[in-house]
Formats: structure tokens, sequence, C-alpha cells
């Protein structure tokens, strides 16, 4: 019995060609990897930004933009957003694999994840680039 | 969607009650879930009071004083009663064990014992549960000996410490599984996504296999697992360990199979 989108389909198959489905997709380390990788990463960059992020939220727009000009608070805060859009994408596509079911639904959802995350990415870059170069 | 509720026939309605007659002081109470696959009725929770004076310390001992003395329909597995064929883990007082080597004594509920199949599989009848699925999977990742090379004349040679990492130094290493599928049941990952993740017994098994110094299929083997679904699934939740009754370690093995595979990358 195989569930999709709602929808029961009773499939005749022995225990063995079901329980073997497409067979192995000799992946997933990568992901498994680079998960890792990211939460190391994270681990340096969040102090830092932690420890600077309450002088930037009562900091005047002039101040923030000359903390922003010091080329290693730049591309540490780069870095942090780096690290921190790829871990969190990572981590939202286990989540819809592990409950989204449905085989049109879930491939939707996982391409416009990182269509988002790109985006969302990309536009936390370019303020950085713009703030720091304004 | 993953499914957070039962489907409308199997949630469970109210039962039966059965007393015991001319039992003294010493009395215990159990509610079983009960299902047939004949008609259309939906599950239901009987509840059977048993004299303890006449029942043996185990909840397999209650089960069988139930289906001996008072209702003889009561359907379990069960065979070797001493915890090593695997055939009666069953859902006891909230968890997942075996019913032979649960003293009723250590129940957390005093009264009231709770006793269902092992979660989220198929029913075949009461506490019998359907394991095809999870007995084929075993099956998929070929857990015997294999080997190119010209069988030796006489025994396949292994070390002490390479003996030790099957069976573990106290007795608790991979090779020492049941089968009895307590941790594959009650891993949260197996329940959304058990039709293609592995689940804890089967890849604690698949380690077994992997680390058996004499089998020289280790690299297929790792190639065969390496599955977004079919191994890395096991989000480290630790139900597994924490729930067979052997004492195993199935999160630890599943994490020793992800590290080899990462050893050939590096
Ligand atoms: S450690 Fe892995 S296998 Fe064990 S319960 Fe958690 S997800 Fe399941
Ligand atoms: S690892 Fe433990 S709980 Fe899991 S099947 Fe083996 S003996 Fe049972
Ligand atoms: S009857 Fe064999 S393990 Fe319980």
């Amino acid at each position: 019995m195989t569930e999709s989108c709602g929808k029961t389909h009773k499939k005749i198959e022995t225990p063995l060609a079901r329980a073997k489905g497409l067979g192995s997709a000799k992946s997933g380390y990568k992901h498994w990897w680079m998960q890792r990788v990211t939460a190391l990463a994270l681990i340096p960059l969040s102090v830092w930004l932690l420890f600077h992020l309450p002088n930037i939220f009562t900091a005047s727009y002039a101040e923030a933009q000359l903390w922003m000009s010091d080329p290693w608070n730049a591309v540490t805060l780069l870095l942090f957003l780096w690290a921190a859009f790829y871990h969190a994408l990572l981590g939202l596509e286990v989540i819809i694999e592990d409950y989204v079911h449905c085989h049109v639904g879930k491939p939707v959802m996982l391409i416009f994840t990182r269509f988002l995350f790109l985006g969302a990415g990309v536009m936390a870059v370019y303020a950085v680039l713009k703030i720091n170069f304004a | 969607m993953a499914k957070f509720t039962l489907p409308k026939n199997s949630k469970i309605g109210k039962g039966k009650s059965f007393k015991a007659e001319n039992a003294g002081e010493n009395k215990k109470t159990f509610r079983i879930y009960r299902w047939t696959p004949d008609g259309e009725e939906n599950p239901r929770l009987d509840t059977y009071e048993i004299d303890m004076d006449k029942c043996g310390p185990m909840v397999l001992d209650a089960l069988i004083y139930i289906k001996n003395n008072i209702d003889p329909t009561l359907t379990f597995r069960r065979s070797c009663r001493e915890g090593i064929c695997g055939s009666c883990a069953m859902n006891i007082d909230g968890t997942n064990t075996l019913a032979c080597t649960k003293a009723i004594e250590d129940c957390r509920s005093d009264d009231n014992i709770k006793i269902t199949p092992l979660p989220h599989l198929p029913v075949v009848k009461d506490l019998v549960p359907d394991l095809n699925h999870m007995y084929a999977q075993y099956a998929s990742i070929e857990p015997w000996m294999k080997t190119d090379s010209p069988p030796p004349s006489q025994e396949r040679l292994q070390s002490p410490e390479d003996a030790n990492r099957l069976n573990g130094a106290d007795g608790h290493g991979p090779a020492m599984c049941i089968l009895c599928y307590c941790c594959t049941t009650a891993c949260p990952s197996y329940w959304w996504n058990g039709d293609r993740y592995l689940g804890p017994s089967t890849l604690l098994q698949a380690s077994r296999w992997v680390h058996d110094t004499r089998d020289e299929a280790t690299g297929e083997r790792l190639d065969q697992l390496e599955d977004p679904f079919k191994l890395y699934r096991c989000h480290t939740i630790m139900n597994c360990t924490s729930a067979c009754p052997k004492g195993l370690n199935p999160a630890k093995e599943i994490a020793e199979v992800k590290k080899r595979i990462a050893e050939r990358q590096h």
C-alpha cells in the first residue's frame, strides 16, 4: 500500500520488492557532512555576533556603518550569513523530507525552499555590502 | 503529510470488563488492546482483573493466565519466555519491551496496566503486529557473510578483539540483537518514513555486517546504505537505545555506519 497526496494506491508486490524500493540513492553523506560543518562554523560566529549585537542595536545608523566598514566585521558577518542560511536550509530540507510524503508537493516545496533561502541570502549579503560601501 | 492522528477505523473504544472471582486482596487489572480482522468493529481496550496469587510474576504470565483462565480469544506471540526469541515484544505500560522479561511489579502503573501492540504497525490481531515489512527490510541488507576469496579449509579466523566488536566485550554488541523490533517501533523517524527508512534494528544489523572483519563486501554494503532515506533519516533521537530490552545501542551503531561512510570520503 503506498500513500501519496491523500490517495491510497494498492500495489501487488512482494515485501522484499517493497523494502528494496528504488534502491539506494548513493548520496546523503554530503548533506549530513555540511550540516555538521556549518554547525561547527556557527559556534564561534554566533558567539562573535551575540557579543556585538547589543551595541549594533542601540547604535545610530552612522555608528553602525562605521562598525561595518571595518573589513573584519564585514567579512565575519558575511561568513555568519553563509553558515546560518546554509545550516537553516539543510535543516528545513530534513523537516520537509521527514513530514511531507506527497510526490508532487515534496519536490515543489524543496525547490521553493532553496529559492527562498538563496533569495534571502543574496539580499542579506547585498545589504551588508551596500552598508559597507555606502 | 505525516499522520498525527489515528484513522477513524483505528480509534480505540471501551471494551468488555472481566472481574476476578473469589480473589483475595492481591489483585491487579490489565487493560489490553483487542482487535480482530473478522467484522467491522473498531479496536477496544478490554479490562481483566487477575488474582495475583494464582499468576506468575511477569507480564507474559498475566497474558497466559488470561488466555488459559479468562478469555481464550486473546491473541499474542510468545515462544521462549526468557527474552531470547523476540516474539513477545509489545507496548507495556507505555514502553516497548518484552512481556516475558518485564516484571509486573516493575510497571510504573501500580494497577490498570495498559498493554497494546508495538506502535505504528498494521495489526494482525490483538497484540500481534504485522512484521513483514521489517523482516523484508532486514533481508534487504543481505545479513549473511559475503566473500570473494575461496573458502578456507578450516574456520574463518577472527581475533578476539574483532569478535568483541560484534558480540560486545560486555555481551551487548550488535550481534546480540534478537530482532524484537522494540527499537524500530519506538523511533519517530520510522513512524513517519518506515516505508523507506530502514530503522534502528535493521541498521544495527547492517552495522554488525559492516564491522565483521571476515566479510569482504564492506564497500558494497556502505554503498547500499548511503541513502537519504534508508540511513540518514536517523536524527539521533536515541529512543531506540532507551527502548532496547537487551541493553543494546542501535543509535551508536548507526552513528558508526555514518562514520565509516565519512571515512571513505576523506
Ligand atoms: S537514534 Fe535514530 S534510529 Fe534511534 S530512535 Fe533516534 S532516529 Fe530512530
Ligand atoms: S536492537 Fe534491541 S530492541 Fe532493537 S531489535 Fe535488537 S534486541 Fe530488539
Ligand atoms: S517469549 Fe521469547 S522473548 Fe519473550
